[in-house]
């Protein structure tokens, strides 16, 4: 190639790619008045703020998708609407170490066991997404459904519900964003609360 | 080979327990006592200018809904209400219990359709799970949805539904449960019915006859 292509004389490569990006002016400013790079490197917060920013940029799903809602939280998870830009493209097959649980489908009366089994072992903080009709009432089949548990909320307590049959991905995504806005605005340590243990005893669960 | 053709050698075979044959519908089919069901289907899969080796479906019947002339009518199928409490009723269903099998040939390109009738309260058929090993899973859906005994069946447990429920869902007469093992079924309404069945009253009016000026109404 005929252009020359070294880098004038004092400029840094680096430290231009790292600077190369755009930020809106009244949050942040990196580059002080005489264009030097950022010497506040101080930032004000409590711990409660940073433990909720770790938690909500990184929710691990667990894979639990039962019917067609499925389908779409695959979707969401591929490359056009991709779930892992919010941290939460890492579904777990165990629940030992997911936090999250994306109640997908219908849920039978056979499977309510096997989920409350699965809510069970995951630790906590834990949350859940009913995504779908059917997790949030029973859906389509809530009139005719001998064998369908009308909801997912009569087996564990849910966080956010997300309508549609099935929810577009970014409807899910838009559901997921709400779950961060939750976990953003939690105060002190994760304590569940009581109302939750006592009525999680009282739901029936196969030995 | 025709259907009329298969019925023929099918018929000269099982002599009177082959009791007609009906091709006026979209599928013709032939009717069979169902004591001779297991021997029929036999000679059907083994005869060679038949070869009917895959029965593509084995489903049941519950004939409760049909007026006398053999048309269906509409049974009103219990639910659950808007408010999600299961429906009753005092009906009892009382039409007979058939069972349907599709055969198909893969050598002869050939399909086949029998049909089986029972009496309600005896409903029991022999199994064909000896001549095609994949009608062990469609009986034991028969007998978990209709509850449709089939006799020498190896393993006739339910399939879909959990091993310890009780009623036969599929059969006209069944009534939504409760709840099961603690698990509640039953709904909870969320909002208003936003699409609740329409109230339609007969209009009193008489009929205009036609030719009047349709502006007028």
């Amino acid at each position: 190639m005929s252009k020359n292509t070294t880098p004038p004389e004092g400029y840094d490569v680096q430290r231009e790619q790292m600077l190369d990006f755009k930020v809106p002016e009244q949050l942040v400013r990196v580059l002080d008045e005489d264009g030097r790079s950022d010497a506040k490197n101080f930032i004000l917060t409590t711990v409660d703020e940073v433990f909720n920013w770790a938690r909500l940029s990184s929710i691990w799903p667990v894979t639990f998708g039962l019917a067609c809602c499925a389908i779409e939280m695959m979707a969401t998870s591929a490359t056009r609407y991709d779930i892992d830009r919010f941290g939460a493209g890492a579904f777990r097959a165990t629940p030992r170490q997911a936090d999250l649980m994306i109640v997908s489908g219908t849920v039978t009366a056979k499977m309510a066991a096997r989920l409350k089994l699965i809510y069970d072992q995951m630790p906590e903080p834990k949350w859940v997404i009913a995504m779908g009709s059917c997790a949030i009432g029973g859906g389509p089949y809530f009139k005719y459904g001998y064998h369908v548990v009308k909801g997912v909320d009569f087996l564990v307590p849910v966080d956010v519900y997300v309508p549609g049959c099935p929810p577009r991905p970014e409807v899910l995504l838009e559901g997921l964003m709400r779950l961060q806005d939750k976990i953003r605005g939690r105060k002190g340590p994760f304590v569940t609360p009581k109302w939750i243990t006592d009525y999680a005893k009282k739901i029936p669960y196969r030995k | 080979m025709d259907q009329k053709e298969i019925y023929q050698l099918l018929a000269e075979k099982l002599g009177d327990a082959a009791l007609g044959f009906n091709d006026e519908g979209v599928e013709a089919y032939a009717d069979v006592t169902p004591e001779i069901i297991a021997e029929a289907c036999e000679f059907l899969r083994v005869d060679e200018r038949l070869q009917f080796n895959q029965l593509m479906c084995l489903s049941g019947i519950d004939w409760d809904g049909l007026d006398e002339n053999g048309k269906g009518k509409s049974v009103k199928i219990l639910g659950y209400t808007d408010e999600g409490q299961p429906e009753t009723s005092d009906y009892v269903a009382e039409g007979d219990f058939g069972v349907v099998y599709s055969l198909y040939s893969h050598s002869q390109r050939h399909k086949f359709t029998l049909r089986v009738r029972t009496p309600r309260d005896k409903a029991s058929v022999p199994t064909v799970s000896k001549v095609w090993s994949t009608a062990a899973w469609h009986e034991r859906e028969a007998w978990d949805l209709l509850g449709i005994r089939f006799e020498g069946h190896s393993d006739l447990r339910r399939i879909l539904l959990e091993e310890h429920w009780v009623g036969h869902p599929l059969r006209k007469d069944y009534q939504m449960p409760d709840n099961w093992d603690g698990v509640p079924l039953n709904g909870q309404p969320y909002c208003e019915n936003p699409f609740p069945t329409p109230v339609i009253t007969p209009d009193e009016t008489p009929d205009k006859p036609a030719g009047d000026d349709p502006a007028e109404g």
